[in-house]
Formats: C-alpha cells, structure tokens, sequence
C-alpha cells in the first residue's frame, strides 16, 4: 500500500503540470493524430482549399478549448448539474418544434442571440442525465428504475426524430442506452429489446420515417434501382474506395474525389476521398486511431472514481464508436444513409465541438480522480 | 425473489461487472471494426480491379460551362465593353503525363515566354486539374493551323475558341471601365470569406467561377463583378478515356451577367480625352448631371490599352507603363490635390449661412492679411491688392485671398470643416469605384491624430485659399460644384444608370441618396452662384477671356494650386523637381445658368494658372456638350414632340 502510494505520488509530480490542467496526455496525442489527419484529408477533398483548413483549424481550436474547459469540472459537479442541465435542454427542444427555424425541411435550429441545434446538446445531457440517475442506484437495476431511465432517453430521442433529424436522434438513443448497458442491464432484457425492436420496425417505417428516410434504407438495399439520385452517393463512393486499392492513389491525386463525381466530398463523404487517396493502408491507421482513442477511454472509465464518471466515461466512449461506424458503414455500403459526419475527420459542423466535450468530460474523470483519493 | 424498496449498493460486484461489460464492449468494438476492414479489403483488394476499371470509365463528367459577360453601354446605348472571340492554346492538366516535356515542346512551336509557362503553372496549381487553362492567348490563324496539323503530338492540349473581354474605345475609358485580369489564389481565398461572409456554404462563389479564368479587377468591371459575371451553367458530357469529350449529355445553360448602362456620354468622353491630349498635360476631368448625380465623362490622362491585359500582360510590357507619367493612376478618383480657390464659392455661402459675414461686409486689402499679434504676412495673388476694401461678391469674382483670410478665421476650422463636409469633401461621393479615395478635409481632430500636433490659426487661414493640409479629388470638386448648381441638393454620383438583363431594365438606386444642405435663405446662395457666374463675364471674372462670346451663360471659379509635391501620399517623381513646383490648374463650373445641364471640375497638373489654363478647356466641353450634345438631342426630342403632336393631332 504505501509502495502504491508513493509511486502514485512520483507519478504525480513527474507529470504535475499537465495532471493540473486536467490533461491525459495519451488521449490528447491520440486526438491530435486525428486533427492532423482530417487537415491533410480535407485540403484534398476541398479542392485544396486553404480557406478551408483555416476554417476546420479554428473549429478544433474551439473543441481543444471546450475540452480543456470541461476537463476543470469535476464530475461531481456534472452530476449535481444533471437535473438542470437536461430540463433546459427538453425545454429547447420543445421550443424548437414550436418556434424553431427551418432549414432544408428539418426544424432543428433555435435563435436566442446565436443561432445552435439544441439536439446537440443533448448528445451530452442525455448520458449525463441517465448516468446521475442510475448512479445512485443499487445495480444493475430494478425494472422500475431501468423503465425511468428508458422514459429519460426516449423522450429527447422521440422530439429529435420528428424534426426531423435519424442521425442524432439514433446517437442520443445510443448514448443513453449504453449508459443503461454498462449499469448491468440483463441481458435477457437485451435480447427482449432486439425482438421487440424487429417487430416495432415495420411499424416505424409506415408511421415515423419521413419519405427521404425511406427512400435512404431501399437505396441502400438496391443502389443501382437510382444510380443517378439517391443511389449515386453510394455506387460513387465505393467506386472511389475500392479503385484506391491498398496503397492508394496519393494525396490530392483521387481522380474519383477531384472530378467531383463524389458529392459532399469534405464532410459526411470525406471517408470515400481518405480510401482513394491513402487506400487500405491509410483506412487501417485511421481505425488504428480511433481505436487506441476509444480504448483509451474505456481505460479510463475503468478507473472512474465512482459509478456515474464510470457508467458517463463509458457511454461516451461507445457513443464515439457509433459516429464513425455508421459513417464508415454507409460510405462503404454496409449501411443505409444517414446524415452523420466522420467523427473529427469530417469538415466542419457543430458534431466536432461537442464530441471534444465528451472528451473534455473523459479527462475530467482521468485527472480529478487521484486528487480526491489523496 | 423478494421485493426490494431500496437495493444496497454492493461496489465490489458493481466494479467486477462493470470490468466485464467494458471488456465486452472492447471486444464488440474491435470486432466490428473487423468487419469494416473486411469491406474496405473486399472494395479495395479484392474487387479493386473491377472498381478500378469503373473509375476509369467513369464516363460521365459534369463540366462548368462559362457564362457571358454582361456588356456595359453609354447613355445613347453605344457599347463600350464587349466580349470578342479569340483563339487559345490551351491544356487539361490532368490529361498531360509530363507537364515539363509537353511545354517545352510547345515551346519549340510557339513563342512562349518564361513569364507566360509561370503563370500558367501558379494557375493550374490552385485549380482543379481537370478544367483547361491557356498558356498562351491571342493566337493568329498561322498559329491555330500549325497546331491543328501536330495536335496528335500533344494529349490534352487543344486550341480553344474564347469569349474575352474588348474594349474598342480603349485608353479614353480604362479609368472608368477598369479592366480584368486573371484569378488569382487571393481572388479565391476572398471568394471564400465572401461565403463566410454571407453565411453560404464554403466553396459557392468559387463554384460560381469554375469556368471563368479573368475577373473584374478595377474600376466599373470590379465594382459590378457580381452583376456582370453571371452564372455558371454545367454540361454532363461522356467521356473517352483520355477524357476528351464525346458527347453533351444534358446541358444547364449558364445564365449571362447583367448589361450596364451608364450615365456616360461616350461622345463627351471621347472629347475631353481629346482636349486634354491635345494640350499635353496630366489631369483629370469630371462632369456630372446636377440632377442625378450621374456621371457623364471621367477622364484621367494620361491613360493606357487596357486590351493589352487580355491575354496576360508580360512584366516588360507592364514596365513600360510605370512611367514617371504614372498612366495606371486613376486621378479622378484617387488623385488627391489641394481644391485652391475653386472652394471660395462655398466658403462665401457658409460665411454667409453662419452669419460670420453679410453681404455688405468688407474686408481690407492692402495685398495681405495677417493674424492678430503676429507679424507673418498671407500674401493676396495681387501684390497690391484689390482695392481699399474688398466685399465678398468681389472676392469671389476676382478670387482675393485676402477677403477669404478674413474669412476663414472668421468661420474658424470648426465651423469649416462641418460645412465643407456638407458639401462632400472628405468623404467619399459614392461612385461604384473601388479605388476612390476621400482626400482630407482637415479639423482639429484629423491634424492630433494624423500629425500628433494641434491645430494653429495659421492653418485656418491656409484653409481659406483651400491650400494646407486640405485635399480633395476631382470627383468631390465636380460633386461640390454639382451641390450648388443644383441649390444644396447633393446626390451620390453614380457611373451606372441602370442594368438589364433579359430585356428588364433595373435602375441603379443609391442615386438617389442624397444630402439637403440648408439653404433656408435663398439670398445666400444666389449671392453666390451670382458672383459665379461673374467670373467668366467682363468687366473682371478670372475666367472671362474663356468664356468671351460664350452662346449660354456659365457659372465657374477658377483656382491656381501651389505644389509642394503632387500629392502628400505620391513618391514617384524625383526626377521632375523642376516641374513638380509648377502650379496645378484648377476649374470649376456649370452651365446653362438657369438650368444647369452640366457641372464639371478640371484638375491639371502642373499646367499653370486655372484661368488661363483650365477654364479655357472647361469652355470647350461646355461647348461640346450643351451645343453639340444636347442641341442634337433637343431637335431629337423636338421631332418626337411634333409626331406625337401630329399623331394625336390626325
């Protein structure tokens, strides 16, 4: 034991400075790879661009700043705030339905002074609001309390989906169950759902997915049935991936992305123009990347100091995983769809400020940790 | 199982679990992640081939299809900028296996100069790859021959028919028209911030232009870019696999930009640039319609071809033009030079309006004015001065410097420089020309912050001769002359009348912003415009030899600037000290009388005294336009009259 602590205690004055701030110095590494790699992506895909990289610089400059601003909140602050936190943000996103702005069909904008998406901040209060919830609580939990915690996150998800917005209303959902999951959820409950959800599913489809949504889902099933409409994003790009082939074209040489046949080359498409450019091998190191971020999160979840920063860490972390696998899966054709960016490789968006919170939430648990056992 | 109200929390079996589910998830997680491998190793290795091919094949391309220029016309619809055909030698950087090898052998063929191959490859460098860019323009028809027989030997090089910018009236209005020249990475990175700018997606404007090569870079051509351009219309065309066009699949046509008319008269322009040729000197002339504020001649000389920009200009041939005549100056709007007595006129109604002076006072003249307790002499033009006293109808009609000493203290610099502002000095006149420059109308505030020194008595009464630190351009003396023409009505001068576009004709609107100066008392001003119009009369008018048998009756004030240097913020002409102290001549001026139809001011450098000098030039336009012009427009209108008269009448 005291062995224990006096390593702990070098530990902690050979990294002083950093542990102060509140920064994990592997996750930090492991997210600045990712900048570096979507500035070189994107100057391709923006038709070498200069004004675009400025931009995408200053969007991570402002994540890098949220993430070390909520790196300084303890997590039990976050918990206290849970409540408040998640009421304003149900109470945004009612005004939305009622007052919101539109914008291509969807209502998803509000203008109190700055025009945001209130959806966006779901993304976080959803997994703060279930992990306060079920922290307290003997788990896994009782029915009752896993039925509060399903009220919790499908009431966010049911006001996103009829804004319409299936991307981050399928992300907040995800976000809150894995909360629920990592709390000890049976797994007979698990497999109950995913029955249930098999038969609610046609159900979905004819009363809530709006018309483009489910012209996505057959796109997907028959890409060629539209090759020049909705099926044309995905035959073109698994044209510009698969010609990448193993060491790819070389940067800024993708024919497939320069000749413009791919659209929305620089944000939800940008993974087609990384599989052209760098092929199999830069697709390797980039879920290399990604993995190493998200083992490094659920490392340190592990080590929470209590049940909600394990269960929030956690959740974060997964949530991470779900963007780039649903951007991957439909840009490779595995997956309908939706409109949702490659997390922290994509241009732009508001997704890169808020996936930098989580992380600024996850090194938040790393470094207050040791403070408080001392 | 027995119902539990409150569970107890068990941590050690709470973390065990915890520890398997994170296990769970990691391995969940590294196995889909697996599975994507396996279906970029599927797309990218295994069916790599028959992706490849298809990327190859990918016959169908959308290629941007330019649109037309919009043509800018004068006020009688002729055209003064056109788009005209020429041949280029052109390449698809894409289509070219080694760029250095293919120019060198184009260079075997043709003349292409070092600078032009540099252009060329900056060009290509920031641009999509697969759009076609000229190396060299303006090819004769010997040209285009000799490379149709050898194009075989050059892939993705090929003589393309363009649309470029003519201007057939050529140097008389580059410094209104402007000219054009190539996008440049600066021009896309504005085209960029212009997006941010206006909340529009990244990359629209710079769509906008994905197959246009020159932009508007100065005067009307700049100021009008968006109007003019247009929009890009695209082709879905088939394509060989060299790339080459096969066939148009579907076509969107681009839309052409908008034509401008203009207030313009190419006739009156045409003859100042005459006159002032003519006569050898460096100046500027601007008339307005007092009614309008639109613009009828601006003439800058000396002046260049801007057709010699079409086709890229070579650094030699650009050299050739940074003379110490400094033709790429645009005086009218950027030439900044002291207004002299051409602004007493002003500085007579607003001692008159702030009641500093009546018209029954008199000032003193013994040749000079000097403060009180100070024994510096302000010395009068006229040695000897202009009589025992000097009233203010006087003073204007024979430009006494001393009355306008007196005056200028009187008014005291406050007072000066919100009147003078009134009348548009030191601001801009609104003209749709980028360059414009304000000039300084000084006050204390100006001479803390740009001198770092306080303001003295002595520069208020330098101020009264409108030398000092008191600058204006031609433009804001023709406004200022316009303004009391027009009874303190001032507009914002306009080139452009109105655009056009698919036969709808839009008016050009910030003309009528304007700006009332009080003239509640009309007496003031018509004392003024009075005295005005003496001045080209006899028995004494500084201008009356000009204006001697003169068919309308004018109003003007001549002015003689003293030079330190041409403009505090020009360099240039170390080698011209002699001349440099030659004085500028200045003229101001309106006509008819009664019904003003033209005001102008004259600005020339180094020419000499304004009544000698200016006034006699300012005569001949007034000539020119109201006898000439508008004599013929009036028996047009005549004509018009009577057969309608004749027509209603039958």
């Amino acid at each position: 034991m005291a062995l224990r602590t006096s390593a702990a205690n070098t530990h902690k004055a050979r990294r002083s400075l950093l542990w102060r701030l509140h920064i994990d110095v592997p996750l930090l590494v492991g997210l600045l790879a990712l900048m570096v790699f979507s500035l070189l992506v994107v100057y391709s895909a923006g038709g070498e661009s200069l004004a675009l990289v400025k931009r995408q610089l200053i969007r991570f400059g402002a994540g890098l700043t949220v993430m070390l601003l909520l790196a300084q909140v303890a997590p039990r602050t976050l918990k206290e705030w849970a409540p408040l936190f998640f009421v304003v943000g149900i109470g945004f996103l009612l005004a939305v339905l009622f007052f919101g702005e539109s914008s291509k069909g969807a209502q998803r904008w509000i203008d109190i002074g700055v025009r945001f998406q209130p959806s966006e901040i779901m993304k976080l209060a959803v997994p703060i609001m279930v992990a306060a919830y079920l922290a307290d609580k003997a788990l896994p939990p009782t029915f009752k309390h896993l039925l509060v915690s399903l009220v919790l996150v499908i009431m966010p998800t049911v006001l996103i989906m009829i804004q319409p917005d299936l991307g981050t209303s399928l992300l907040i959902a995800a976000s809150g169950f894995f909360v629920i999951f990592f709390a000890g959820l049976r797994w007979r409950y698990i497999l109950g759902a995913l029955g249930v959800g098999l038969i609610l599913a046609p159900i979905m489809w004819y009363f809530t997915m709006e018309e483009y949504q489910k012209g996505r889902v057959l796109t997907f099933l028959n890409p060629e049935s539209d090759p020049l409409g909705s099926g044309y994003h995905i035959i073109q790009s698994q044209i510009a991936i698969g010609s990448g082939g193993i060491y790819g074209k070389g940067w800024l040489n993708g024919t497939q992305s320069q000749l413009e046949f791919l659209p929305e080359r620089h944000t939800d498409f940008i993974f087609a123009v990384l599989g052209e450019e760098f092929g199999l091998i830069g697709i390797i190191i980039l879920l290399a990347l990604y993995f190493f971020v998200i083992w490094r999160g659920l490392y340190i979840s592990l080590q929470g100091q209590d049940s909600f920063s394990r269960l929030l860490g956690a959740a974060l972390t997964l949530t991470f995983f779900v963007y780039l696998f649903v951007n991957i899966g439909m840009v490779s054709g595995l997956l309908p769809v939706v409109g949702l960016p490659l997390p922290l490789i994509s241009y732009g968006g508001t997704s890169i400020v808020t996936l930098m919170a989580s992380f600024g939430i996850l090194m938040s648990i790393q470094t207050h940790r040791r403070l408080h056992s001392a | 199982m027995l119902k539990q109200r409150e569970a107890i929390k068990d941590v050690g079996r709470e973390t065990s679990m915890f520890f398997v589910r994170c296990v769970i998830a990691l391995i969940i997680v590294f196995g889909l992640m697996i599975f994507l491998l396996v279906r970029e190793f599927k797309l990218q290795v295994i069916e790599h081939n028959k992706f490849q091919t298809q990327s190859e094949n990918n016959r169908i391309r959308v290629q941007p299809v330019a649109p037309v220029r919009g043509l800018i016309y004068d006020q009688s619809g002729k055209l003064l900028a056109q788009n005209r055909s020429i041949f280029a030698l052109e390449i698809v950087p894409e289509q070219v296996n080694d760029m250095q090898d293919t120019i060198a052998r184009l260079r075997e063929m043709f003349d292409i100069s070092d600078e032009q191959v540099a252009k060329f490859l900056e060009q290509v460098k920031f641009r999509p790859k697969f759009n076609s860019y000229a190396i060299k323009t303006n090819l004769d028809e010997r040209e285009v021959a000799v490379f149709s027989t050898s194009q075989h030997f050059f892939p993705g090089v090929s003589v393309e028919a363009r649309l470029e910018r003519y201007y057939p009236y050529a140097a008389s209005l580059v410094h209104v028209l402007g000219r054009m020249g190539a996008i440049t990475q600066d021009d896309l990175i504005r085209m960029d911030e212009k997006d941010v700018q206006q909340s529009k997606e990244i990359g629209t404007t710079r769509q906008r232009y994905a197959a246009t090569s020159k932009m508007g870079k100065l005067g009307l051509e700049r100021y009008y870019e968006n109007e003019l351009h247009g929009e890009v219309g695209s082709e879905k065309v088939e394509t060989d696999v060299r790339g080459r066009v096969v066939r148009v699949l579907e076509r969107e046509e681009p839309k052409a930009g908008k034509d401008i008319h203009l207030y313009l008269h190419l006739g009156l322009q045409r003859k100042i640039t005459q006159l002032m040729k003519e006569k050898g000197v460096r100046g500027a002339v601007v008339a307005v319609e007092p009614s309008t504020g639109g613009v009828l001649a601006m003439v800058s000389q000396p002046a260049y071809d801007p057709n010699m920009f079409t086709g890229g200009i070579s650094s030699k041939e650009y050299a050739k033009l940074l003379t110490p005549e400094r033709p790429l100056y645009n005086r009218a709007v950027q030439g900044t030079y002291p207004p002299a007595s051409t602004i007493k006129p002003h500085l007579a109604f607003l001692g008159l309006k702030d009641g500093v002076i009546t018209p029954n006072t008199r000032v003193a003249d013994p040749g000079w004015f000097s403060l009180p307790n100070n024994d510096h002499r302000y010395r009068d033009w006229k040695a000897w001065g202009h009589g025992a006293t000097v009233g203010v109808m006087q003073a204007i009609v024979e430009s006494c410097d001393t009355f306008f000493y007196d005056l200028s203290v009187r008014l005291g610099i406050n007072n000066i420089h919100e009147g003078m502002t009134q009348f548009g000095f030191g601001q801009k006149t609104g003209i749709d020309i980028v360059e414009e420059k304000v000039g300084i109308m000084p006050s204390r505030e100006w001479k803390k912050s740009a001198r770092g020194e306080p303001w003295y008595n002595g520069d208020t009464v330098n101020i009264g001769i409108g030398q000092g630190f008191w600058t204006v351009t031609p433009l804001q003396l023709a406004n200022a002359t316009a303004v009391l023409a027009n009874d303190g009505i001032r507009y914002n001068l306009q080139l452009a009348k109105e655009f056009a576009q698919d036969n709808v004709y839009e008016a050009n609107t910030p003309v009528m912003a304007y700006h009332q100066i009080d003239t509640s008392d009309g007496s003031w001003l018509d004392l003024v415009k009075d005295s005005m119009k003496r001045v080209t009369e006899p028995p004494k008018g500084t201008a009356k030899t000009a204006f001697a048998d003169a068919e309308y009756v004018a109003a003007g004030k001549t002015g003689t600037a003293q030079v330190r240097s041409i403009a505090q913020d020009e360099e240039y002409d170390a080698t011209k000290i002699a001349e440099k102290f030659h004085d500028n001549a200045l003229f101001i001026g309106y006509a008819p009388f009664e019904q003003p139809k033209i005001a102008l001011a004259v600005m020339m450098e180094n020419a000499g005294g304004g009544g000698s000098n200016a006034a006699p030039i300012a005569r001949e336009i007034l000539d020119y336009y109201l006898l000439e012009v508008l004599t013929i427009n009036q028996a047009e209108t005549a004509e018009n009259q009577e057969e309608t008269a004749n027509g209603a009448a039958n």
